[in-house]
C-alpha cells in the first residue's frame, strides 16, 4: 500500500497538523460478531483475548479480529458480563472456519464462558455454524436446546456445560480503513496513537487489529524478493529518507498507522474522525506534523475514506 | 372492527369438528357465507348458521363463545390469528396448529395441542389426557410452539413429544412426557408416576422435590447450569408462577431414561 497521493500543500489543518488530501482505500470484507460471556469479566476477557489474538492481519493471520468492547451484564443474553469481538476474513469459507477454530480453541477451552451471535438477525447475510460446529466435541453427549426462538448446544466439558449458540450472523464489512501519523519523532507518534486509539476504541462496529491498535510495519504491495506478495513501505521509512523515493514531508522522524476494520462505512469513518482528532490534539507542540492514509490509487478497493470527507 | 364472535345456540347432540372455524378459512367471506359453512359431525353435517349466533366482522381475531365439550379439533390446523374458546374447549383443540394462538378460557379436552408446530395455545383451566402428543399410532408428539395450562392436565402429557414447550402450572397425571423425543416439559404442581418413562432426550422441570422418578433414572446431582438458567428466564413472559419459577435451582438433575438411550434430563427444585 502507498500513501500520500495527495496534496499536503493547502491542506486542511487541524492544530496546524497538515491533513493531506487523500483517502485510505477499503475492501469488502466477510465478518461476524461472537458476545463471549463469563461468570466474572477476567474471565470472558481471557478468552476474548485468546480468541483474537494472532489475527492482526488476513495476509499470514488467515483472519483480522479484535475486541469490539465490553459488554455490561444487562447487555448479555445470559446476564453476565460479557465481551463482544469482531472477526473478519475475506470469505465466507475462511470466516466459518476461523470462528469455528477461534471459538474451539480459546472460548470453549475457557473456564465459565459462554459464547453467543451478536449479530442482528435483521442484518445477518449468511448464517455461521458455531454451536453446530463445536457440536461434535461433545463426543454424541452434546444437547440441543430451542432457548427463545434460538437453538443453542449444551456441551459437556469439564467444569459443567460450555453453551453456544448454533448459528453466527455473517454480515459484508469493511477492511482495511486506515490512517498514518506523521510525527517528529518516535516518542510523539507513539503518544498520538495511543490518544487516536483511545477515542477509536469508544467507536462500536469497529476493531483495531494490530498490537495496540497501531501498526508501525506500513507495507507496500510486492518485493524484490519473488516469494514476498508485501514488503515494507520504504516511501515512509525514516530511515530510508535519502535512499529511496522517500514521502515524508520534512521534519517528519517517525510514522504509525492505524488500520479499522468495521461492520460499515460510517463506523469506520466514524472512528477515523475519532482517531485523527485525538492524534491532533496538542498539534506541532506534540510533535504531530501531519496525517495522510493509504491507498492503491483507488483501483482496488471499492470503500474510498477521504480524510477530508470524514473530518467534516 | 370487532372480532368475529360464533355463541352457541345449543350443545350439538354428538361431537363436531370445529376446525373450519379459523382465520385463514373465514377471511374475506361474508356473515352469509360464513354461517352457510358445514361443519362436519359424527354421522351428519351441520351449517354454521344453525349451530351459531355469529357478530363481528374480524376474521383474524374469532371468539367461540359458550363452548361445549362437543365441539372438537376448535383451531385445528391454525395457521395464524388469534381464536379464543370461551367455556370448554373439546378434544383435539390446536391439533396440528402451524401458527396464531389459541386462548380456552375454560377447560379443554384432551389432545390439546396435538402435533402443533407452531404458535401458542393457553388454556386457564385444566386440560385433559395427551396434551401436546400425538394422535394415537403417530410418531411424534408436538413439534414447536407452546402450550400453556394454568390448571392441571391429565395422563400422558407430552406423549412422543418432538420439540417445544409445554408448560403446566398444576398438577400433571401419570406418564407425563413418557417416550418423550426431545423438547421442554414444566409441572409447577405435582406429578404422577412415571414421569419421562423412556424418554430418549428433552428436559423435565419439576417444582415438586417429591416427584418420584422410574428406576431407570440416574442420579446426576445438584447442578445451577447456564441453559436451564437460560431456559428458565426465557418463560418469564409466560405468567408469573413461571416467572417465580426461573428463580428456582440448583436442580437435582437426573438423568434417563436409561432404558432407552439415557439422554434426557429431569431437573427437580429444591431436592
Amino acid at each position: 500500500m502507498t500513501a500520500g497521493n495527495g496534496d499536503v500543500a493547502g491542506a486542511l489543518a487541524i492544530d496546524g497538523v497538515a491533513i493531506e488530501d487523500t483517502f485510505a482505500e477499503a475492501f469488502g470484507m466477510r465478518a461476524t460478531r461472537l458476545v463471549i460471556t463469563a461468570d466474572d469479566r477476567t474471565w470472558a476477557r481471557h478468552a476474548a483475548v485468546s480468541a483474537t489474538g494472532f489475527a492482526t492481519s488476513v495476509i499470514a493471520c488467515g483472519c483480522e479480529a479484535g475486541i469490539e468492547r465490553d459488554l455490561a451484564p444487562g447487555e448479555t443474553p445470559d446476564g453476565r458480563p460479557g465481551v463482544a469481538i469482531l472477526i473478519f476474513a475475506m470469505s465466507s469459507k475462511d470466516l466459518q472456519k476461523h470462528l469455528e477454530r477461534r471459538t474451539g480453541q480459546c472460548v470453549l477451552t475457557c473456564p465459565g464462558t459462554a459464547a453467543f451471535n451478536g449479530v442482528p438477525p435483521a442484518i445477518a447475510h449468511e448464517w455461521l455454524n458455531l454451536g453446530g460446529a463445536l457440536r461434535y466435541f461433545g463426543d454424541g453427549w452434546q444437547i440441543s436446546k430451542l432457548i427463545g426462538g434460538r437453538r443453542h448446544w449444551r456441551i459437556p466439558v469439564m467444569d459443567g456445560e460450555f453453551v453456544c449458540e448454533e448459528k453466527a450472523g455473517l454480515v459484508k464489512g469493511i477492511g482495511g480503513g486506515n490512517f498514518l501519523i506523521l510525527a517528529a519523532d518516535a516518542a510523539a507518534a507513539l503518544a498520538a496513537a495511543a490518544r487516536a486509539v483511545g477515542a477509536m476504541r469508544k467507536v462500536r462496529n469497529v476493531i483495531l487489529p494490530f498490537p495496540g491498535g497501531v501498526v508501525r510495519s506500513g507495507s507496500k504491495v510486492g518485493s524484490k524478493y519473488p516469494a514476498l506478495v508485501a514488503s515494507t513501505n520504504d516511501a515512509y521509512c525514516p530511515t530510508l529518507v535519502g535512499a529511496v523515493r522517500s514521502a515524508l514531508p520534512a521534519g517528519v522522524g517517525a510514522v504509525l498507522e492505524i488500520v479499522i476494520d468495521g461492520l460499515d462505512a460510517p463506523s469506520i469513518a466514524s472512528a477515523m474522525r475519532a482517531g485523527i482528532m485525538a492524534a491532533c490534539r496538542g498539534g506541532l507542540r506534540a510533535g504531530v506534523i501531519g496525517i495522510t492514509a493509504g491507498n492503491y490509487g483507488g483501483k482496488l478497493g471499492p470503500h474510498h475514506f477521504h480524510l477530508r470527507q470524514v473530518l467534516e | 372492527m370487532s372480532a368475529l364472535r360464533f355463541t352457541l345456540r345449543h350443545s350439538p347432540p354428538s361431537a363436531i369438528d370445529v376446525s373450519g372455524l379459523r382465520p385463514s378459512a373465514l377471511a374475506g367471506r361474508t356473515r352469509k357465507e360464513i354461517a352457510a359453512i358445514a361443519l362436519q359431525g359424527w354421522n351428519e353435517a351441520w351449517q354454521v348458521g344453525d349451530l351459531f349466533a355469529i357478530r363481528g366482522d374480524d376474521a383474524s381475531r374469532i371468539v367461540i363463545d359458550g363452548a361445549d365439550d362437543r365441539l372438537i379439533r376448535a383451531g385445528a390446523g391454525l395457521e395464524g390469528g388469534e381464536l379464543t374458546i370461551v367455556g370448554v374447549a373439546g378434544d383435539y383443540t390446536g391439533e396440528a396448529m402451524r401458527g396464531g394462538s389459541i386462548t380456552v378460557r375454560g377447560d379443554a379436552g384432551d389432545y390439546v395441542g396435538a402435533g402443533m408446530r407452531a404458535g401458542r395455545i393457553e388454556v386457564t383451566g385444566d386440560a385433559g389426557a395427551f396434551a401436546g402428543s400425538g394422535r394415537a399410532g403417530e410418531l411424534r408428539g408436538m413439534s414447536g410452539g407452546a402450550i400453556v395450562v394454568r390448571g392441571r392436565v391429565g395422563d400422558r402429557a407430552g406423549d412422543r413429544m418432538r420439540r417445544g414447550l409445554l408448560l403446566v402450572e398444576g398438577a400433571a397425571g401419570d406418564y407425563c412426557a413418557a417416550r418423550m423425543l426431545a423438547g421442554t416439559l414444566v409441572v409447577l404442581g405435582r406429578v404422577g408416576i412415571m414421569p419421562g418413562y423412556l424418554m430418549r432426550r428433552g428436559t423435565l422441570l419439576f417444582d415438586e422435590p417429591r416427584t418420584q422418578l422410574p428406576p431407570t433414572f440416574n442420579r446426576n446431582g445438584r447442578h445451577d447450569l447456564l441453559a436451564i438458567r437460560l431456559l428458565l428466564e426465557s418463560l418469564s413472559g409466560h405468567g408469573r408462577a413461571f416467572r417465580q419459577f426461573a428463580r428456582a435451582g440448583p436442580f437435582g438433575r437426573w438423568l434417563g431414561d436409561l432404558g432407552c438411550d439415557g439422554k434426557g434430563e429431569v431437573l427437580i427444585a429444591r431436592e
